[in-house]
């Protein structure tokens, strides 16, 4: 019994804690988009120069490992939807199986783990040793908000990055896949297409920005603010950094998960099962 | 606007889980004069220029700049006040990212306080000073400490601030450096710049170089002369 109350106790500490990280993580991106409109030094050309390195570094620079990720991933699912869909009778919604599992899930969160893996990392490490070494202290005294100078055009470049390079995983994946796979197992390339066109949905492309914005959203907030999170000491940057990794990890995909489950639900709704 | 009068009004200010650095202070600053701010060591003279700087904000009390709490201001109302404070650490502070001389451009840039040309000549006109023109597109990673510590005191007083605060700025700094600095000092305030100078440091030397006037904290409060002789206080 009291091993029960225990277990409640900790889940409620626990989901209390994650709700005030929330909260502060959502006050941040309130701050520094009011301190982007009221900054009235900070001119656009500031803004967009770091906006072109983080687009550079986080959308073009992982471009090479997102085209493997995307020829391996788009291959396995079309073989392994041939496979299957073949011995059911059922080539034709092919297009429906590779939309539904690539498009709408596997893209968005594969993508997401390569942007984390790659700039989330650099972000929350940089932030953390631009505070160690009081490089943002220098900022504010010299009257820069560093949520504006720092945080803003990172989170919105890291938006625009995920966008694109989700769009191209899922050009990749679903046509070089296809090809890919043409030595293993033979099918018109119209065919193919065709189903492909007719699987695609008005709600695919909602879930396409919804997941994907709000992903890469998720990812550079987390990391700035847990780069901004270190307090004095350089040894505290592989901490927050590992922490930025893994919260950013746990909020994308359980927010990948609430639009799949709100979709699913409007459908299950619009069927009239509920 | 330009900075005339500073004075706390029942300041506290503790860091979080300490003993309080400032303790229900009341204090007028002196106007247009260079202080020397001394005290035993770890009474929280660092802080206090933090504090002055508005990179840490009171608890309790007013910090009243020509009569305006500084306190209550957000970030944008504050920006006027802070463009008129130049800060320098004691360590650190230069942002990487920046060669030498983007870091002294920075605050004029940013704010777009001077023309470019009159930006880059007043700049260079420094780098030139100190000669360190040589590895002024260096980034402070490449550069030897003294002219990181250099850069960093050079870029508090590069926009002609009213109040300057400076923590430690002799260390490490060469002694042909630190006399060519303080003479940068005197001459700025000569020419109506720099009104109000607060230095922390344990430099004697470099200190009488500029004449202060010595301001002590002892137990979290401000006094302009010893209360207690019996006390070390450092440097005295």
């Amino acid at each position: 019994m009291t091993n029960r109350v225990f277990a409640v106790d900790r889940l409620g500490r626990f989901v209390v804690n994650q709700m005030g990280y929330t909260f502060r993580v959502l006050a941040m991106v309130y701050l520094s988009l009011r301190a982007t409109i009221l900054d009235q030094a900070q001119g656009f050309r500031t803004i967009i120069v770091v906006l072109s390195a983080q687009i550079y570094f986080t959308g073009f620079q992982a471009l090479p490992l997102i085209s493997v990720l995307a020829l391996g991933t788009g291959g396995i699912l079309f073989l392994q939807g041939m496979g299957n869909l073949t011995l059911l009778g059922g080539t034709e919604i092919i297009g429906n199986f590779m939309v539904l599992v690539l498009v709408r899930e596997a893209a968005p969160l594969l993508t997401a783990l390569v942007v984390i893996a790659r700039s989330g990392t650099a972000v929350a490490s940089e932030i953390g040793n631009m505070r160690a070494n009081r490089e943002i202290e220098a900022l504010e005294s010299m009257g820069i908000n560093p949520l504006s100078f720092i945080v803003f055009p990172r989170v919105v470049g890291g938006i625009v990055s995920v966008l694109c390079l989700a769009f191209y995983f899922n050009f990749v994946a679903l046509i070089g896949g296809f090809f890919m796979t043409q030595m293993i197992h033979k099918m018109p390339f119209g065919f193919f297409a065709d189903s492909l066109l007719r699987a695609f949905a008005q709600e695919d492309v909602v879930i396409f920005f919804l997941k994907n914005s709000f992903g890469g959203m998720i990812i550079f907030v987390i990391c700035c603010y847990q780069g901004l999170s270190v307090k004095k000491s350089p040894h505290e940057v592989p901490q927050v950094t590992t922490d930025a990794v893994v919260k950013s990890i746990i909020y994308v995909t359980v927010f990948n998960m609430l639009v799949t489950a709100f979709f699913y639900m409007g459908r299950l709704k619009e069927l009239g099962v509920i | 606007m330009k900075i005339e009068k500073i004075r706390f009004e029942n300041i506290c200010f503790a860091h979080e889980g300490s003993d309080p650095v400032l303790k229900n202070v009341d204090f007028d600053f002196p106007e247009k004069e260079v202080c020397w701010i001394q005290s035993e060591e770890g009474q929280g003279k660092s802080t206090l220029l933090q504090v002055l700087a508005g990179l840490q904000m009171p608890q309790i009390g007013q910090y009243l700049i020509n009569d305006a709490n500084i306190r209550d201001m957000t970030f944008e109302e504050f920006l006027p006040y802070r463009l008129k404070i130049g800060y320098s650490f004691d360590y650190g502070g230069l942002l990487s990212n920046l060669s030498l001389r983007d870091n002294l451009l920075l605050p004029l840039r940013y704010h777009k306080l001077l023309e470019p040309q009159e930006s880059a000549k007043r700049v260079d006109a420094l780098i030139e000073r100190f000669e360190f023109s040589k590895n002024a597109k260096e980034r402070p990673a490449h550069v030897p400490g003294r002219l990181r510590k250099l850069t960093c005191l050079v870029r508090a007083l590069v926009h002609h601030p009213d109040l300057l605060l400076m923590d430690d700025p002799s260390v490490g700094l060469g002694a042909e450096t630190a006399e060519i600095f303080t003479q940068l000092i005197q001459d700025m305030r000569l020419q109506g710049s720099l009104s109000h100078v607060m230095i922390v440091s344990y430099d004697e030397k470099f200190m009488r170089n500029l004449k202060p006037r010595i301001l002590h904290l002892d137990q979290g409060q401000l006094y302009t002369s010893v209360v207690d002789g019996t006390k070390s206080v450092v440097n005295l």
